[in-house]
């Protein structure tokens, strides 16, 4: 990547960059505004699941919406440029729209839909309006992490023009239809991305007039100019070396590994994650561009939080993974779940800046992101398929106790109880913190929650879940307790929850979302802060539970505690009885006992 | 009715204001109090004592309307009720757990905002509703009354009871509040069906969790002051403002003081509607800049936007999503960091930033002398001789122009420019962050920005409004009399407002329609009553329906003004019919074919306070001469150039000016640039019309 810190155009003053600047940055906003508006799911508009931008005419980001989540800010500017990659400059012109949701080229995996529209100035290309959002389906398995190929995870859209010059491909839109469960939602999303594009082109042509820019070059060097020598001179602050961690993950059976060197070079920091575990056939691998986009958000949080996002922000962060790791997958993988991975890079970078510079990150947060999926078809007849996301608790850092049930690296809304109750056949029996479950220290780890959903649906149904950290539990730094681990159950029994469940009516499906660790040693803890949790029954209230010796299968519901751990060597997980080495599980289904509704369920999983 | 005056009470975080405003003359009598806080009502009281000034009788006071910022200062600093909440089994965490959404994605120090009721008061019910409103298990009153024992022993005042789905049915809601009433009558009672029935439990749990919080606090208070104004000979019917710019009476605002927690602000922009519609001009961006914030409203066919939620006391304070929610109608605000003592500074990115911070009233601006060495807005607009330094607060307060100049160049030096060079930047960086959030929200509204007229008030407002306007595209800028009074004027001519709200969510295919028409019915009924109780004619109130409408599978909704009623399955046609209207309006295209939804259903139900309207005259009758020139700068001469400079209040109406030109008042300065014509309207507002910059 060029270096451009020393470059300086000297064509803007600080007083008329800044000026256009805020122009861009209110441009992406009101991009982002009409994207909300217009969208159709609630992925997008209760969810937040989006972003858009605006880059030079080399892919390079300028600006992003200030609502975006950290996945789509590092990802987006890179499938820009993929496009450009596959569909040179001279080969677009005004009016094109392109699109992918390719795994590599795009975020990692296949709802993730990206626009992008080349930005014409008399005739000379000056840059593109990109946008991604989280289309409401994609086809192909209802998401969980089984899926073994990308094939089987929906529809691939390759870099290609949706629109040439104004004129939508009416082939690919048919396509799209055919293959989706919800094709007026997803349509319509799609739609709400092209408005939110053309807006970016009109407002950013109105600006340029106005200030008489004949190409935005000028503008982009100096903006990603001024932001790298800024992140930089953040870099340099951090103590020089190379810092090496390792997380596990729940993984699938047998724990995977992710592992990080951290080197810290003057102005550069390089992350190098070889020796984490190769990739596997089951959709939890996280492509790179995900990776680079985890790690890029955990750099930028603990050396320049209130940077501005461009470029120039992620130029002196380099980051390599060896081809074929969970990190970096090779074709075809799947990837639908990849959160579950990807979730831990900014853990796994953070513990390891926490050998020098704790100050500046957190303890291991009771992330990735949770969800429940039901799927299947109501007594009239009509299919449904409901997402639901839940979150766990916040690392403590040093200034404050985490927070509780907050949704981090990702930044997903959770749905309101009455709202899910109105959607999905569901009824939430109960929706608390999970007392004990923050990591102890002399600031706790935030509380993650219990969620206890019945099923109501009068026909089978299928669930699945993202779920992890339900056996390594969110790291407590600087002498801080790890957080807890999170549970599924059903009917009170503990189930890998990496796996797709079909449901009877009046089944309880019982979720308790992971704690964060705690900052520094318990004993330090003030005295005030500790009665605080024990009056408001954070601390204490499981203590019963807690006193119960560690299972790794609770025996009911009313097991795990925040000291329920699981015994290193301990392969045995949830409702799945069967002693599996990680070859026998990837190819083991479902548990015995779902076997009946598993085949009932079959043709649900083909419904339109 | 006796009298021809009316009285407005406007008490604000550091001042109250009276305003007197006789109708049959026109003639207008203020007084400014410091605002009291131990006891507002003693501020009040003299200020209006001072107001009458043994001119005006007591009796000859016909009405009197009250907002107050008192409640949402209580709210930033704390200081209500010991509050509790008891809630549905299982769900005592809801108002803490909340979206689980980061307002700020790169802090690893966030804090969601503390809730009011800490997790030790809030407790369990057993009893369960469903989304239909079918009760699937009972109210457990003994349990319930346990919870509230515990909650009474831990010093518990006001108590929220908030049910899952009481929107659907509150019965279990009501027998709750009677069985704890019967048992704790001290106990200061509000329960969600009646503060904010609508779907989504965190926005409704907050928000009557907020009402109970003030609920002690407005009754004491409310009754207080009504009876020390009788006290004074004034026999006038009391009033209070509500956040949605409508008054109500006492009773109503007692029971639910959560809908005057905007009461201030929302009189500001009935006003900006008000003077729009005096002057012919539907749509307005009313644009009020003060000291520390500068706050903008649209107005839309002369009403100001109402919004149905927004966010009190936020722990970022202009970032979304930091605050609590609360979702009762309000005039729609935003807020920006932007006023005349925002500070300018270089940011990391060697980059000229001004505000959010602000230099506040000590030590105050550079030029204010009080030993302030940071440059802020006012000094790079006393520097750019937009401001007089002979004239500053009608020649009330002493300039120090060199420690604005010494401010302005020690920045100056420090980005390589002139000092004049600062000057204008920061001008046109405060305009550019103002005018951005002007367009972001405009944007939200589906809306462009050029069909509006700038409205300008406030202190800074003038000063600013000119280029603004430019930035945004602009054709036309408003200034209106006694802008500085502006918020408590707006208390004079608002309309008595009740706003209702309930939960429908049901598909417009699959609508029970006698059901929709009682339940629209019982609505308009509840708001009439209000407004009788108002004291006004309710047969001649102005009822109108809305709908909280979506297309099945959207995740939030477009608030619809529907035709009247009564509906029935025949109206399926004309609602679907509002609905697609709307959303054009909003989002210029209409989606695929999909099925339409009512999530909530609203009345808003408006009465005219008889009494003749407020109208004002232009002032001066002489000519319109320039009472003095000075030198003033403006980026299309790139240079500071003589500059006429005239006293607002001896222009008369009709005489046509030019741009540039400066229009002092007491308590403001109008700065226009070139390119632009000045007149004076027969209402006595100055209409500033901007022609295309000529190049």
């Amino acid at each position: 990547m060029t270096d451009r810190s020393s470059t300086n155009t000297g064509k803007f003053d600080p007083i008329t960059l800044e000026v256009l600047w805020t122009r861009l940055i209110s441009i992406v906003d009101e991009a982002a505004a009409a994207l909300v508006r217009t969208s159709f799911s609630t992925v997008v508009r209760e969810s937040h699941d989006f972003s858009c931008v605006i880059t030079d005419a080399s892919g390079r980001s300028l600006v992003q919406a200030t609502d975006s989540i950290p996945s789509f800010i590092g990802t987006l500017p890179r499938t820009i440029q993929h496009f450009l990659n596959e569909i040179p400059a001279d080969k677009l012109e005004p009016g094109d729209i392109l699109a992918t949701n390719d795994i590599w080229q795009g975020t990692g995996h296949l709802p993730d839909i990206s626009v992008g529209k080349p930005l014409f100035v008399d005739g000379k290309l000056v840059g593109f309006a990109g946008s991604t959002a989280h289309a409401p389906d994609i086809g192909g398995k209802i998401r969980s992490p089984e899926p073994r190929e990308v094939f089987e995870e929906g529809l691939q859209i390759p870099i290609m023009k949706i629109i040439r010059a104004g004129e939508p491909d009416e082939g690919f839109f048919n396509i799209l239809r055919k293959n989706v469960r919800a094709p007026d939602e997803v349509v319509g999303d799609l739609w709400a991305q092209i408005t939110a594009l053309e807006l970016m082109e009109d407002r950013v042509g109105t600006l340029m007039r106005e200030y008489k820019i004949f190409d935005l070059a000028d503008l982009a060097t100096e903006i990603q100019a001024r932001t790298e020598q800024a992140m930089r001179a953040a870099i340099r602050d951090l103590p020089d070396g190379t810092y090496s961690n390792q997380v596990k993950t729940d993984g699938l059976g047998v724990p995977l590994e992710l592992k990080v060197k951290l080197t810290i070079d003057g102005d550069e920091v390089h992350a190098d994650y070889e020796g984490s575990s190769p990739q596997v056939d089951r959709a939890i691998n996280c492509a790179y561009c995900y990776t680079y986009a985890m790690t890029a958000y955990a750099v930028k949080c603990a050396a320049a939080p209130d940077l501005p996002n461009n470029d120039g922000a992620i130029a002196p962060i380099k980051v390599d993974v060896p081809d074929g790791s969970i990190i970096n997958p090779r074709w075809p993988a799947s990837g639908g779940s990849r959160a579950l991975t990807g979730h831990f890079v900014p853990t796994l970078v953070y513990g390891a800046l926490a050998q020098v510079v704790p100050e500046r990150v957190t303890a291991g947060t009771g992330s990735p992101l949770w969800s429940i999926t039901q799927s299947g078809v109501r007594e009239d007849g009509r299919s449904f398929a409901s997402l639901f996301f839940f979150n766990g608790g916040m690392g403590a850092t040093n200034l404050k106790d985490g927070e509780h049930c907050l949704s981090w690296p990702s930044n997903i809304s959770s749905t309101p109880t009455e709202v899910i109750e109105q959607l999905a056949p569901m009824r939430i029996h109960r929706r608390v913190f999970r007392p004990d479950s923050g990591g102890a220290g002399r600031h706790r780890g935030g509380l993650g929650q219990e969620v206890v959903i019945e099923n109501l649906s009068k026909t089978p149904t299928a669930v699945s879940f993202l779920a992890e950290r339900t056996k390594e539990p969110a790291p407590g730094i600087v002498g801080g307790a790890d957080g807890a681990t999170g549970e599924v159950l059903i009917d009170g029994e503990a189930v890998d929850p990496k796996r797709q469940y079909v449901i009877d009516p009046g089944t309880i499906v019982t979720l308790r979302t992971p704690g964060g660790g705690g900052y520094g040693d318990p004993a330090e803890r003030d005295g005030a802060a500790a009665e605080k949790d024990v009056v408001q029954g954070l601390v204490g209230g499981a203590r019963d539970a807690a006193e119960q010796p560690a299972r790794a299968i609770p025996a009911s519901g009313a097991g795990g505690g925040a000291l329920s751990r699981p015994r290193p060597g301990d392969v045995e997980h949830g409702g799945d009885r069967q002693q599996a080495d990680q070859e026998d599980h990837l190819a083991v289904v479902r548990p015995q006992r779902l076997e009946p509704e598993v085949r009932r369920a079959q043709p649900n999983n083909k419904q339109q | 009715m006796a009298g021809t005056h009316a009285l407005g009470i406007d008490i604000g975080g550091t001042f109250t204001d009276i305003i007197i405003f006789d109708q049959s003359t026109g003639a207008v009598h203020k007084a400014k109090e410091l605002t009291t806080h131990d006891d507002p009502a003693r501020g009040v009281i003299t200020g209006v004592h001072n107001a009458l000034n043994g001119v005006v009788p007591p009796t000859e006071i016909y009405r009197t309307v009250h907002a107050t910022t008192l409640f949402t200062n209580a709210l930033i600093e704390r200081k209500g009720a010991v509050t509790g909440l008891i809630t549905t089994e299982g769900f005592r965490d809801a108002l803490e757990i909340g979206r689980e959404r980061k307002y700020e994605l790169y802090d690893v120090h966030i804090a969601k905002p503390t809730p009011l009721a800490p997790r030790n008061l809030r407790l369990e019910a057993p009893e369960r509703m469903d989304p239909n409103g079918m009760a699937l298990k009972p109210l457990d009153e003994a349990k319930l009354l346990e919870s509230v024992g515990a909650l009474a022993e831990d010093g518990v005042e006001s108590l929220a009871v908030v049910f899952l789905h009481a929107y659907a049915n509150p019965a279990h809601e009501r027998a709750a509040v009677a069985a704890i009433q019967a048992k704790f009558p001290d106990i200061s009672l509000s329960a969600s069906h009646e503060v904010a029935p609508e779907i989504r439990e965190y926005e409704r749990t907050s928000t009557t969790v907020i009402n109970a919080y003030f609920k002690p606090l407005a009754e004491g208070y409310i009754d207080r002051l009504a009876t020390e104004i009788g006290g004074l000979g004034v026999e006038a019917p009391f009033f209070m403002m509500l956040s949605n710019g409508g008054l109500t009476h006492v009773d109503e605002a007692k029971r639910t003081p959560v809908q005057l927690l905007e009461s201030g602000p929302a009189a500001g922009a009935l006003v900006g509607a008000y003077f729009g519609g005096l002057a012919g001009e539907a749509n307005i961006l009313a644009f009020d800049m003060g000291g520390t914030t500068a706050k903008l409203a649209l107005v839309e066919d002369g009403e100001p936007h109402v919004t149905y939620s927004f966010e009190a006391a936020r722990e970022k304070r202009f970032i979304e999503g930091s605050g609590l929610p609360v979702n009762i109608s309000t005039i729609e605000l935003i807020e920006i960091g932007a006023g005349g003592g925002s500070i300018a500074h270089v940011d990391a990115l060697g980059l000229l930033k001004v505000g959010p911070e602000s230099s506040g009233s000590q030590p105050g601006p550079a030029c204010y002398g009080q030993g302030g060495t940071d440059v802020t807005v006012t000094d790079a607009d006393l520097l750019l001789g937009y401001l007089n330094a002979d004239y500053f607060a009608g020649g009330s307060m002493q300039i120090d122009l060199d420690a604005a100049q010494s401010a302005a160049q020690a920045l100056a030096d420090d980005l390589g420019l002139s000092a004049t060079d600062v000057a204008w930047g920061i001008h046109d960086v405060v305009n550019e962050n103002m005018a951005s959030a002007a367009r972001v929200h405009i944007a939200e509204q589906g809306k462009d920005p050029r069909d509006f007229t700038l409205l300008a008030t406030g202190g800074a407002g003038p000063v600013h409004a000119f280029y603004v306007a430019r930035k945004l595209g602009l054709k036309r800028i408003m200034c209106p009399v006694a802008a500085g009074v502006a918020s408590a004027l707006g208390l004079l001519i608002a309309p008595a407002r009740v706003d209702r709200v309930t939960t429908v969510a049901s598909r417009l295919d699959a609508m029970d329609w006698p059901a929709l028409e009682e339940k629209f019915a019982a609505l308009e009924e509840e708001s009439a009553g209000v407004v009788t109780e108002t004291g006004l004619d309710a047969s001649t109130a102005e009822i109108t329906r809305l709908a909280d409408m979506r297309y099945v599978g959207q995740g939030f909704e477009l608030v619809v003004p529907l035709p009247p009623g009564p509906y029935d399955a025949a109206s399926e046609s004309a609602l679907l019919g509002a609905f697609e209207e709307a959303y054009k309006r909003s989002f210029s295209r209409l989606p695929p074919d999909v099925t339409a939804e009512i999530i909530n259903i609203r009345v808003s139900v408006r009465a005219q306070v008889p009494g003749p309207g407020l109208t004002f005259q232009a002032g001066g009758g002489g000519a319109a001469e320039p009472k003095a020139t000075r030198k003033v700068y403006f980026p299309e001469n790139g240079d500071y150039v003589e500059t006429p400079v005239y006293d607002r209040a001896a222009l008369p109406a009709g005489e046509g000016l030019s741009g540039p030109a400066i229009v002092e008042e007491s308590e403001s300065t109008l700065v226009v640039g070139p390119n632009s014509t000045i007149r004076v309207d027969e209402g006595g507002n100055i209409i500033v019309d901007l022609l295309e910059a000529s190049e």
